[in-house]
């Protein structure tokens, strides 16, 4: 019996330029690398209507690039792309970010599993390059537009870097 | 997206670390400006000028009391900023909440497959 884990996900801001997230799964770790990087798998969890992913592709490997689209129900287009810097499966990824309703802003996201006594820690970061990115995370004003666009990129915590890997 | 101003928004007012340890100082209780510099490591103008602003937006309020001004928090301006954060909580964890359905039920049949 495993414990139920919904809803603990831990997110901080340890400086102004970073977001951190860090959950724990019950499942090992080669597992949840595939889940999260596998297009067959992000298919079954990645969206929930009326929200459409129209479009992912993913060459994992450094130097590779990944692009991901987004639409959601009232028909605003959210979409992600950025090159690998790092892979290493099933340990790690890191990707360059550029989100299409900021075009001033690069960051660096990162992904990190550790495997302990069959549980399998989380580690998701997004972290701004320089003070554009660093205006955005604090210059929420509250309005929807705002929240909409901060919650796209939140749901594309994952998404980003998974999709339709080319065919080979 | 035109951005708010510090003074009008209490997302921008607390988005400053300084204003953010204020906060933290008047959680306590009711304060003079003097009580805040002793617990922040701020020079008393700066103080002020973050009070100033923490008022502006409806984050703390002030009252004279004798030849001093007692600063306390105004909690129920934190609601937007509360809402957003729940709001902002509630997305991650849904989607790794289904995740974690997503690899239980994997692990299931891989489970069932197996015997």
């Amino acid at each position: 019996m495993t414990p139920d884990r919904h809803g603990s996900a831990i997110i901080t801001f340890p400086n102004d330029l970073e977001v951190v997230i860090t959950r724990e799964f019950d499942a090992p770790i080669a597992l949840v690398f595939d889940v999260l990087t596998k297009p067959e798998h992000v298919s079954t969890w990645g969206t929930t209507p009326p929200d459409r992913m129209t479009e992912c592709s993913i060459d994992l490997r450094v130097g590779g690039k990944y692009h991901s689209t987004f639409v959601t129900g009232d028909g605003t287009v959210f979409s992600f792309h950025g090159t690998y810097l790092d892979v290493e499966p099933p340990v790690r990824t890191v990707q360059t970010w550029h989100f299409n309703c900021w075009p001033d802003v690069e960051a660096i996201e990162a992904m990190e599993l550790r495997e302990r006594d069959a549980v399998t820690t989380f580690t998701w970061s997004l972290t701004f390059n320089d003070q554009a990115g660093r205006d955005h995370m604090k210059g929420f004003d509250g309005r929807q537009d705002s929240l909409d666009e901060m919650e796209a990129i939140l749901e594309s915590l994952l998404t980003t870097r998974v999709g339709g890997v080319s065919e080979s | 997206m035109a951005r708010a101003s510090t003074t009008t928004d209490v997302f921008n007012a607390v988005g400053d670390a300084h204003r953010r340890a204020i906060l933290d100082v008047l959680l306590a209780g009711e304060k003079s400006v003097g009580a805040i510099v002793g617990q922040v490591s701020m020079p008393q103008p700066h103080v002020s000028r973050h009070l100033r602003v923490l008022s502006e937006v409806g984050l703390v309020r002030c009252r004279a009391e004798g030849r001093h001004r007692l600063y306390r928090l105004a909690p129920d301006q934190l609601q937007p900023l509360y809402d957003w954060m729940s709001k902002y909580e509630q997305a991650i964890n849904a989607r790794l909440d289904r995740i974690e359905d997503y690899l239980t039920e994997l692990q299931r049949q891989g489970d069932d497959s197996d015997t």
